[in-house]
């Protein structure tokens, strides 16, 4: 997307959406009970380029099963050609079909890039994947690249980081690029596709007379994504191996506004949030450093920040030490600009021994903790409580209002605790930027204005003890599914790990 | 020929995956990668029960594919044994394993012993072949676990290619039997749609009953091992095959339906009817394309042409069986158009030819509905934007309401003012 092409962007999304969306989040995908495929993510990827189609090198099953977006349900992948591979394809092998395939690909749908994805099949048969694109991009009018799951590591979600990497090394990264001096781009996750949530960052940066190159994903072409190897900088959500290469092939550098490399640098945990007012300055501070544009930077960032603080006073008034039980991960910056007293930290470790260490776990409990002192808030910290203890806590601390997901929204309705689910706010708003702190005001004054449900339907429901949004058989499908996955698979018997409720996945724990 | 496939129907493992699921006390356990596992446990888990998912993954990683994932394998299927005492487990070798080469069948033989549940090991890799084969060897397959009581007498009927996953199916299954009940006809089971106890059982059954012409080769081994004839019966959409139907049953069974109970229900349906006559007048010559499965799709198009009097423009064959040909070949066909397991692109584009008002199809028909302004009534598999939780039929006698309101309401609700010029 060009930067004048920012009204294209829809600024107000019809409620509708996100009731779509998070109809399925009960659903336990996400590395709860299934984890999604590399093709999944190549598919996200293909379909966040509105001029690119997928052609799947598999067969059929691989093209019919994949139309299911597990990222995003309430969204359909619904072109799905494939090169239908036969057994006699298994032995003989299919690059010729393949070559064949991309032209035909060119022949009927027109599109402006053709991504080959492979599947385990031919990954396993072994064919010469870039000699068969090479051979047919002589004979197409459009770009192709492949993608096959293993350019990344373990990268996640691997499907995502591969097929953006394979594009960067085979389409974004080379020599005749005519730059766009002093620009950047900004980068969002091919799953949102929404740029909105970089408008107000965009418009800061831009008065800090740093030039918008490309804003993506939204409304993304080809020629955009070739685009992008015009700009000074990449500014990137989390870690993107498409930006380490691009920095590598082509010196483009690039700054992760989320991650824990920043604190690993000093152990400030002052560090940990790029977001809210505290977060936003820092972050939109080291931006223009990069961009050598500290002076202009200074003025921006103090005009806009005092504007937002003003409206915050009288915003977030009644908001004032209202006691909330907040999971670990979300911005205690953002809370403290609205002024709720952080009582209970729930950490949830479980979803975490998958990608993290024991020691990076408790690195993460202790920087919370810092930072919460930092902040002069004295918060009980709960590990992996069971839905009991949960509860006394909450109730020995007089909470408020419980920071939840609204599937399990219930299990504390019904005991009388107000709840807030703040998975819209952190997919539509969470962004550098001063504005999502009076945002994040809106939706807190919201949820303490809500009628409360008494008697929820899903009461009748028997939930899981350990895993409170999934019904006991649910939850025994979710553990086997950990337990097969694990090293330890072959024990006979598998420990019952308790309190997967309430994790809230977001591109920075898939 | 073309080269590229945008298919309508997917591959082998999920034609089994959807037979073996169907009983009630099942586990199946998918021995592939991920993405195949996720795959079979999204179909599930938005077109059916969502308390009833039974679907386990056997973890199999990529390092596994060098050094085989039949340990993994066996911890999967201790791990269902015991932590879910299932009446048997289905483990389907999804195609990574199948082109390494897993014995699968050795690993059931080595853990027969060992597990309480009854095991059943099948090949279902992605290149071996459509969803169709796939379920229909997988029903197949449950014949060596079927038992003969000699010295009880044999009773009823099976109904055989029900398929649990499929829209109203619970409904359409309950009205069957009613309907054949009011004939005085037992259902002995149904396959599969029945404990695995009930399954064993089949054999006690006169008459193996296929409906749509779905799980020939579990008759035909059923025939050759336990001795049961079988029909083919339409599905029952609508009045005539509904009458069908039961007419077929009952005198295969050598009896003759009962004409009282017969006219009962044309009198049920004329009330139906007379209720909304207006909009019954109104929805004549409607133009509409039919995609969907071949045991149901011919006879909904059959249904929709001549009781409804719609204008089938364009019929479209997702997944085969074995009686396909006959009916494509048949003499009257329902419709101006066929296209037998087309790829997408091309179904699109006739359909978009056929300039039809109506499609009757499944969840992935959506786009195109949209772009055509047409409605999109969800009656072929998969369904997995609708869910169905009255237990009302589509199919029978009592089905003619639910999907004539189906219709219907799909054009009455739209709103003039957001459909394209």
């Amino acid at each position: 997307m060009q930067p004048d092409e920012l009204d294209l962007i829809t600024r107000d999304e019809a409620p509708i959406l996100e009731t779509m969306r998070s109809i399925y989040s009960a659903i336990p995908m996400h590395h709860l009970a299934a984890i999604h495929g590399k093709i999944a993510g190549a598919m996200v990827v293909a379909n966040a380029i509105t001029d690119a189609l997928p052609l799947i090198h598999g067969p059929v099953g691989c093209a019919f099963q994949r139309k299911l977006n597990p990222f995003t349900l309430s969204s359909t992948f619904y072109d799905s050609p494939c090169t239908n591979l036969n057994n006699v394809d298994v032995v003989y092998g299919a690059e010729e079909k393949l070559s064949r395939a991309i032209v035909e690909c060119d022949e009927k749908y027109s599109p402006g890039l053709i991504m080959v994805i492979t599947t385990c099949t031919t990954d396993l048969i072994g064919d010469d994947i870039p000699a068969a694109v090479l051979k047919a991009k002589e004979k197409v009018g459009c770009d192709v690249v492949y993608s096959t799951g293993d350019s990344v590591g373990k990268s996640r979600p691997v499907g995502i980081q591969d097929s953006l990497n394979s594009i960067a090394d085979q389409l974004i990264c080379r020599e005749d690029v005519e730059r766009n001096e002093g620009s950047v781009n900004l980068i969002n996750s091919p799953t949102q596709r929404n740029a909105n949530k970089l408008l107000e960052m965009a418009g800061l940066l831009s008065q800090m007379n740093i030039k918008i190159n490309k804003i993506c994903f939204d409304h993304t072409t080809t020629k955009d994504m070739l685009d992008l190897a015009r700009a000074d900088l990449n500014i990137i959500g989390y870690r993107m191996s498409w930006a380490e290469l691009m920095k590598k092939r082509m010196g483009t550098e690039y700054c992760q506004i989320t991650g824990w490399h920043r604190y690993n640098q000093k152990k400030d945990p002052e560090t940990i949030s790029p977001y809210g007012l505290a977060g936003s300055t820092r972050v939109l501070k080291e931006i223009a450093q990069i961009m050598g544009k500290e002076g202009e930077a200074e003025s921006v960032i103090e005009k806009s920040r005092t504007a937002v603080l003003s409206k915050l006073q009288s915003a977030s008034k009644e908001l004032q030490g209202i006691k909330v039980a907040v999971p670990v991960g979300f911005s205690l910056n953002l809370l403290k600009d609205i002024g709720v007293d952080v009582a209970a930290l729930i950490y949830r470790t479980q979803t975490l021994t998958h990608g993290v260490t024991d020691r990076a776990i408790q690195e993460i409990e202790r920087a919370n903790l810092s930072l919460a002192e930092i902040y002069d808030y004295h918060p009980e910290l709960l590990i992996n409580p069971t839905p009991k203890e949960e509860l006394e806590a909450f109730k020995r601390l007089n909470i408020n209002l419980v920071v939840a997901p609204a599937k399990i929204a219930h299990f504390y309705n019904r005991v009388g605790f107000r709840t807030v689910d703040l998975n819209e706010f952190a997919q539509k708003e969470m962004s550098v930027g001063f504005l999502p702190s009076l945002k994040l005001c809106r939706v807190f004054r919201e949820a303490m204005g809500k009628m409360r449900v008494r008697s929820p339907l899903l009461d009748l429901m028997e939930f899981d003890e350990g895993i409170s949004n999934l019904t006991p058989h649910w939850a025994k499908i979710a553990l086997s599914f950990h337990h097969l996955r694990s090293t330890k698979f072959s024990q006979s018997s598998y420990h019952h790990f308790h309190g997967l409720a309430g994790v809230a996945l977001n591109e920075h724990n898939i | 020929m073309s080269i590229i496939y945008d298919p309508l129907h997917d591959c082998k493992m999920v034609g089994a995956l959807r037979a073996f699921h169907g009983i009630s006390d099942s586990m199946t356990i998918i021995h592939g990668r991920n993405g195949c596992h996720c795959g079979a446990l999204l179909l599930q888990t938005l077109s059916s029960e969502q308390n009833s998912v039974r679907i386990l993954f056997s973890g199999l990683k990529s390092s596994d594919e060098v050094y085989s994932g039949e340990e993994r394998l066996a911890s999967a299927i201790r791990l269902a044994d015991r932590t879910f005492s299932p009446r048997a487990i289905a483990v389907l070798n999804c195609s990574a394993p199948a082109i390494m080469g897993e014995d699968v069948a050795g690993l059931q033989l080595l853990l027969e012993d060992e597990i309480e549940a009854k095991l059943i090991a099948m090949d279902a890799g992605g290149p071996e072949g459509p969803a169709w084969l796939g379920y229909e060897e997988a029903l197949s397959r449950l014949v060596s676990q079927m038992r003969i009581n000699e010295g009880e007498p044999k009773k009823g009927i099976n109904l055989l290619g029900f398929k649990a996953d499929d829209f109203c199916s619970q409904g359409d299954i309950t009205e069957m039997k009613r309907m054949l009940l009011d004939q005085g006809l037992l259902v002995n089971c149904v396959l599969s749609g029945s404990s695995f106890e009930q399954m064993q059982k089949a054999p006690q059954a006169e008459l193996n009953v296929l409906l749509g012409g779905d799980g020939l080769e579990c008759a035909k081994a059923m025939q050759e091992q336990f001795d049961i004839p079988y029909i083919a019966v339409p599905y029952p959409y609508g009045l005539n095959k509904s009458i069908q139907f039961v007419e077929t049953i009952v005198e295969a069974m050598g009896k003759q339906a009962d004409p009282r109970i017969l006219v009962q229900e044309k009198e049920r349906t004329k009330k139906t009817v007379e209720r909304a006559h207006m909009f019954f007048q109104g929805i004549y010559s409607t133009p509409v394309a039919v995609i969907g499965e071949s045991g149901r799709a011919f006879d909904l198009a059959e249904f929709l042409s001549e009781e409804l009097g719609m204008d089938v423009k364009l019929l479209a064959i997702s997944s085969c069986n074995y009686s396909t040909t006959d009916r494509m070949n048949a003499t009257d066909a329902p419709c101006r158009k066929m296209m037998v397991e087309p790829d997408r692109h091309d179904m699109n584009l006739a359909l978009k030819d056929a300039a039809v008002s109506i499609i009757f199809g499944s969840s992935f028909e959506k786009r195109i509905a949209s772009e055509l302004s047409a409605s999109l009534v969800r009656l072929s598999y998969p369904i997995l934007d609708q869910i169905s939780l009255s237990n009302l039929p589509y199919a029978g006698f009592s089905g003619i309401a639910s999907i004539s309101e189906s219709i219907i309401n799909s054009i009455l609700n739209r709103n003039k003012d957001e459909i394209r010029a």
